[in-house]
């Protein structure tokens, strides 16, 4: 009897969580609005893992909007694909006092197809609904289910959304049976509440009472100062296939078995292979001669579809088809370098994504797909969906992070290169001869290494009509009549770009009664300062070291005298370090700028220092000489 | 407006003249076979101001003909296109991924993808290998309920292939046909389209763009529609040859204005045995379209709405600009756009909108004229093709419109309302909508003609700067601004889009380097009739300089124009900006009594022709007080391409001369 009534207790308790409860504006913590266009009121994710390859997840979420800003807030757009179906979908729209306005009809809930930009075709779809309410404040309320069909990753949670929304509560809770295996890491602080029921275990996290964070620059995120939950299976099922996630060992196990048999070649390509290599002494050679080959031949189209997003495609349809995305295009490289007598590894690898953890390995960490050739001597790295990348230059998006290597011994985690600041280079040397009008010649030499060679490559891509726009538009000392331009990349299996420019210039010296005057830096100029933030709390991070050196040559008019020159500067912090130095010999104006930036993580209180180092470079890019008129 | 009208005619003499006279050409015979590719064609190279496209349009082929639709028993149209493109380098790879769009309605009218074939041809060894489109590479996206995207990716597109599609769709939808475009991203050798139309029906053709379309073919044809019965139908061709790549320009309404297209409107059904049907010949016959239309007239007459809310807007008020003004507010306070343009309202009756309070522009300008009729003011709606939409071409083509607002004369005055944005006061016009015309109609009395939306007054700038400079080179005083027109507009659209004031001020501060604000206050934000103030108490450091014993700074600190909005050396394209601009600046500086000004920079007045833009700047001194004043006046909307450099010549004074410093001496 005594069992009896508490599972009846236990039942009114599930009830009780997803009761009405009370969305009037006027309950929100004052200090929940502050800095928020947008409180999250009640967040609930219940996510009950059914079996191997089975779960369900009941979601439900009520956000006030406080004013137009926040109405980004203001929608449902929740993604779904054919092994994750979602339904029983209900909504409402609640006024400022917390009364129903509105119930949604299931009419009003758009579908539409979510495929990425990158890609010709995925299977993802989405739920679409805004509401509507013509006053601020209001509140929005959706909940609904979706069945999961294959597991290969549990949903994560975190309460903050983003800067400028609060939560007053939000919770996630897993349920698994007793002897189900998994894994999760929380953020620092958050407490994990293990509760029992019945044959099922229960994880709980919650979170209560977080203020909004106004925007906050170059935030690297918000991992420090929010509560997070991230969840992965062991064992799972999916799309017909099985593995085993527990460790990055096992994870590069189920991938490299996903791919078993997808690297033979057809024979015409096996002959192809050794035609081309025929004459090639090293194994190095072999490899640049075959990744020409795959840039010259190949192109990157994407498709994801279930599995799909995971197997490679066989590399015998690549050999026919000639495309493929990054995975297929790995693993046909891979079956190229095969048949030359070369072993590579498969790198899943997260692009533009943080390191993958070495103590927690999970799905979603990575993104990509690209290729390591191990040699006696040093490991060479291909980026496979670029047909440019000059052999082993893998883009600063790949760099300097961990990245998992797929052999058939399973995962084994590796480092891929680091580009240094110094070698993230611009080296510019630039001839400004002024006239009498003070309109002037220029002609601006530059080189770009790795990163920077990286950002400025699209520039030989362009069409001349094009380019010519882009020059003319970008340039920081303005144009007035383009002579002649150049880019070039002088040998093509090392990034760096060469950049020639010459044209006339609009006048470069600015009038102030009977001076003149001249901002000495014309070209690499930092005219703002980042604005100043009280008591930051997110960490920051500069988006890539780099090195830049410039020198510029100023050849007087004849008639003309430097009446003052500016002294030399130098600034330096642990965010980088800067010079100018200025002088004058005969007619000529020598000034020479250097900035390396370091491309660390920086703590939240770093950020006045880091305000007030751009301050510094931003006073000395604006200093001027000026000049008078002898005659 | 004079001049707009114009050049609304002679764009249409050109377009008339150019028909005319291209007809006398001789057709030249073209075969095009899928998969017959010469081998020549692996030779041909872009040349000229191409000549490093991407690729090469070899041709575009397009066949548009009528039959029995084999369901509905009535007639369908067929679309067929075939296209050729040799690739050129990398960069034209994405022409190997292509799309078909197609569209289907709430009932069962639908498009079909009847036929597609694709291939890849590459030369090697001196052989051509053919490579035909995979089963797996064709992918079927169902957007939404409306759209269905069919995909496809060809196979080993190489830097000098061809490759080559030919497709076929059927369609239910016949008031509109399939268009043509002769120009594209890439150049162009050569682009025809053949249209043939059946003798019971007769299409309106809209022609526009910048660049020549011949126009070979007019003739009389046999076609059989149904089995046994004999039947003529109009065959025409239109083609175009060597067609350099269309480039993007800025400042323009929709580079889509610029490309020589073809589009086409059914204008009358003329079936034996039944009666003739005008469906849109004449703008006559438009209007009384619209006027029975449920979504639009009808649904302007259905007054039960309007009938039970009126009392309580209007509560007597008499006077007509008042009531206009009550029921302008009370539209735009109840709906809100969902920032779809429509001409027709999707629903059918105004109480369903209200109760849904989110609609198309259609839903709400209809109905706003709704509420007007019903308070028995005189309004009127007014169609409009917004800038995205491109220029109506200005003879009668309803497809042509993609939005409609309202109109009402008072007095002598005209008001055009849009109640999509609350912050529009009556009068004014979302930018979009500036697309210089509207077409204006009685629905009552069955009238209508062309109206100029052109702005009246021009969206003005004032900034006011009282500022003291001390001997540690700070400028502490305070700063007025007044916004008027579209820059208030945009900023009150900016205000009510930030999360509160202190963030606004962020925003306001981010690129003005070195400045502090306090004592922020923004004036008649919710009163959209009156001048938009802001004012701040402000300190500005790091903008006066030194140099020896000379300091200086640029006057117009934060409001100088930095750089010439037009750099380029070459305009094809008219400059439209929508509405003309003012941007008047003014600043006092009191300073030091030990500071000195040698010489002032000369103050000076440049102007451009026929009074079409001025720029003004003056310097002054009394005492140990110096006033700045510049003035930018741009008083069009739209400048033609050999303006251009009247414009650049303007701003290039701007940059210059707004840059110029003042200069102080020490004394020592």
């Amino acid at each position: 009897m005594k069992y009896y009534l508490s599972l009846v207790f236990a039942t009114a308790i599930i009830n009780t969580t997803f009761a009405q409860i009370d969305y009037d504006v006027a309950k929100i913590p004052e200090n929940l609005k502050k800095d928020a266009v947008a409180v999250i009121r009640n967040e609930e994710s219940f996510f009950d893992v059914k079996g191997l390859g089975a779960a369900k997840m009941d979601y439900k979420v009520a956000i006030t909007i406080l004013n137009k800003a926040g109405e980004t807030y203001g929608e449902m757009e929740e993604v779904y694909d054919k092994f994750s179906n979602i339904y029983n979908i209900k909504a409402a729209l609640y006024d400022a006092s917390g009364k129903k306005v509105k119930d949604y009809k299931s009419s009003d809930i758009k579908d539409q197809s979510l495929i990425s930009d990158f890609s010709i075709f995925e299977d993802n779809r989405l739920k679409l609904l805004k509401f509507v309410s013509l006053t601020y404040p209001y509140t929005i309320e959706y909940s609904y289910s979706q069945d999961y069909k294959g597991l290969l990753s549990f949903p994560s949670w975190r309460d903050l959304r983003g800067f400028g929304i609060a939560v007053e509560k939000s919770a996630y809770t897993i349920q698994r049976a007793k002897d189900y295996k998994m894994r999760y890491i929380t953020s620092s602080n958050l407490q994990t509440d293990s509760v029992i029921n019945g044959e099922k275990l229960q994880y709980k996290w919650k979170s209560t009472n977080v203020a909004a964070i106004a925007n906050e620059p170059l935030s690297t995120g918000f991992d420090n100062i929010s509560a997070w939950v991230k969840a992965s299976p062991n064992q799972f099922e999916y799309d017909g296939s099985t593995g085993n996630f527990d460790n990055w060992k096992n994870f590069g196990s189920w991938i490299f078995n996903l791919n078993q048999g997808g690297n033979k070649l057809p024979e015409a390509t096996k002959l192809m292979v050794q035609n081309l290599i025929k004459d090639a002494k090293t194994p190095k050679e072999k490899i640049k001669i075959l990744y020409n080959h795959l840039q010259q031949n190949t192109r990157y189209v994407s498709v994801q579809l279930g599995i799909g997003g995971f197997r490679p495609i066989l590399a015998e349809k690549v050999a026919q088809v000639n495309y493929g995305d990054c995975k297929a295009l790995s693993n046909y490289m891979k079956a190229l370098l095969n048949e030359a007598g070369i072993a590579s590894n498969l790198i899943m690898i997260g692009n533009d994504m943080p390191s993958l953890n070495p103590n927690y390995s999970s799905l979603g960490q990575a993104n990509h797909m690209i290729l390591c050739v191990p040699l006696a001597k040093d490991t060479t790295f291909l980026e496979c969906t670029s047909q440019y990348n000059p052999m082993g230059f893998i883009g600063y998006g790949n760099s300097d992070r961990n990245v998992l290597m797929v052999t058939e011994d399973g995962g084994k985690l590796v480092h891929t290169p680091v580009y240094q600041p110094k070698e993230n280079y611009q080296v510019r040397k630039t001839k400004i001869t002024l006239a009498e009008d003070g309109t002037a010649s220029s002609e601006i030499k530059a080189t770009y290494g790795n990163a920077q060679f990286e950002e400025n490559f699209s520039m030989t891509l362009m069409e001349p009509v094009d380019l010519r726009k882009k020059i003319i538009e970008e340039s920081a000392i303005p144009v007035a009549e383009l002579i002649s331009y150049k880019y070039l990349q002088p040998d093509k299996t090392v990034p760096v770009l060469t950049e020639e420019i010459i044209f006339k210039t609009n006048p470069l010296l600015t009038k102030g009664g009977d001076k003149l005057f001249l901002v000495v830096n014309q070209i690499n100029r930092r005219e703002s300062v980042p604005l100043k933030l009280e008591g930051r709390k997110t960490y920051f991070a500069v988006p890539f070291g780099y090195n830049d050196d410039d020198e510029i040559n100023y050849i007087l008019p004849k008639g003309y005298q430097v009446e003052f020159i500016p002294k030399d500067i130098t600034i330096s912090s642990e965010f980088g370090t800067y010079t100018a130095k200025f002088s004058v010999k005969d007619n000529i104006i020598v000034y020479s700028r250097t900035q390396t930036m370091n491309n660390k993580k920086y703590p939240p209180e770093k950020y006045g220092e880091y305000v007030d180092f751009y301050k510094k470079i931003y006073q000395a890019d604006k200093q001027k000489a000026v000049l008078t008129k002898t005659l | 407006m004079q001049k707009n009208a114009l050049r609304f005619l002679i764009l249409m003499l050109c377009i008339g003249i150019s028909s005319l006279y291209a007809q006398t050409s001789k057709p030249v015979k073209r075969e095009f076979k899928f998969g017959k590719i010469a081998p020549t064609e692996f030779e041909i190279k872009a040349s000229g101001q191409d000549s490093s496209a991407s690729a090469i349009k070899l041709f575009d082929v397009g066949d548009c003909y009528f039959e029995i639709g084999p369901t509905s028993g009535g007639f369908i149209y067929v679309f067929e296109r075939h296209i050729r493109y040799k690739i050129l380098n990398k960069n034209g790879y994405d022409l190997a991924n292509f799309k078909v769009e197609l569209y289907k309605s709430g009932n069962s009218a639908k498009e079909d993808l009847n036929y597609l074939d694709a291939a890849t041809y590459n030369m090697v060894d001196g052989k051509m290998v053919t490579s035909k489109l995979n089963k797996d590479a064709k992918f079927t996206e169902e957007f939404n309920k409306n759209y269905i995207i069919k995909k496809f990716a060809l196979p080993n597109v190489k830097e000098g292939s061809i490759i080559e599609f030919k497709y076929k769709i059927k369609s239910d939808f016949i008031f509109t046909l399939r268009g043509w475009r002769f120009q594209s991203s890439v150049p162009t050798l050569w682009s025809e389209y053949n249209v043939k139309i059946p003798e019971y029906l007769t299409y309106k053709t809209n022609m526009s763009g910048y660049y020549q379309v011949d126009h070979p073919l007019h003739e009389n044809v046999n076609a059989s529609y149904v089995t046994g019965v004999n039947s003529n139908a109009v065959y025409d061709k239109y083609c175009a040859a060597n067609v350099p790549a269309l480039k993007e320009e800025p400042y323009v309404t929709t580079m889509d204005d610029y490309n020589p297209k073809i589009e086409f409107e059914l204008r009358a059904t003329n079936f034996p045995g039944d009666v003739y049907h005008d469906y849109n010949g004449s703008w006559s016959k438009i209007i009384t379209e619209l006027a029975q239309d449920e979504n639009f007239g009808g649904y302007i007459n259905r007054n039960g709405y309007a009938k039970s809310v009126l009392p309580g807007i209007l509560k007597g008020e008499k006077d007509t600009l008042a009531a206009v003004k009550l029921i302008f507010n009370y539209v735009k306070n109840s709906l809100k756009w969902n920032k779809q343009y429509s001409k027709y309202s999707n629903e059918t009756n105004p109480k369903n909108l209200f109760e849904k309070k989110t609609g198309s522009s259609g839903d709400i300008n209809l109905a706003l004229l709704s509420l007007l009729k019903e308070a028995k003011i005189e309004a009127y709606p007014v169609l409009i093709s917004t800038r995205e939409n491109g220029t109506h071409p200005g003879y009668p083509l309803i497809s042509a419109f993609n939005n409609v607002i309202a109109v009402t004369q008072i007095g002598n005055e005209l008001y055009y309302l849009d109640a999509t944005d609350k912050d529009l006061p009556i009068g004014m016009l979302d930018y979009e909508n500036l697309s210089h015309n509207g077409f204006y109609m009685d629905l009552k009395n069955n009238d209508g003609k062309w109206l100029s939306t052109e702005p009246n007054v021009p969206s003005e700038k004032i900034f006011v700067y009282n500022m003291v400079l001390d001997k540690e080179h700070k400028l502490s005083g305070k700063i007025n601004q007044y916004a008027k027109g579209y820059a208030a507009l945009n900023l009150r659209n900016k205000y009510r889009a930030t999360n509160n004031e202190t963030e606004f001020i962020k925003g306001f501060k981010k690129d003005k380097t070195g400045l502090e604000v306090s004592a922020y206050k923004i004036e008649n934000l919710d009163n959209l009739d009156e001048l938009l103030s802001e004012s701040m108490d402000a300190v500005i450091e790091d903008n006066v300089e030194e140099a020896g014993n000379l300091v200086y700074f640029t006057p117009l600190l934060f409001e100088r124009t930095k750089e010439n909005l037009f750099k380029l050396e070459q305009r094809k394209f008219p400059v439209d900006f929508a509405y003309p601009f003012k941007e008047s600046y003014r600043i006092t500086v009191n300073f030091p009594d030990d500071y000195e000004i040698d010489k002032l920079p000369k103050g000076g007045i440049f102007k451009l022709p026929e009074d079409n833009g001025t720029f003004t700047i003056n310097y002054v001194t009394e005492g140990k007080t110096l006033l700045v004043r510049s003035n930018i006046n741009v008083n069009k909307s739209f400048y033609t391409p050999e303006e251009y450099f009247d414009l650049q010549a303007l701003f290039k004074a701007i940059v210059e001369k707004q840059a110029e410093q003042i200069v102080f001496k020490k004394k020592v």
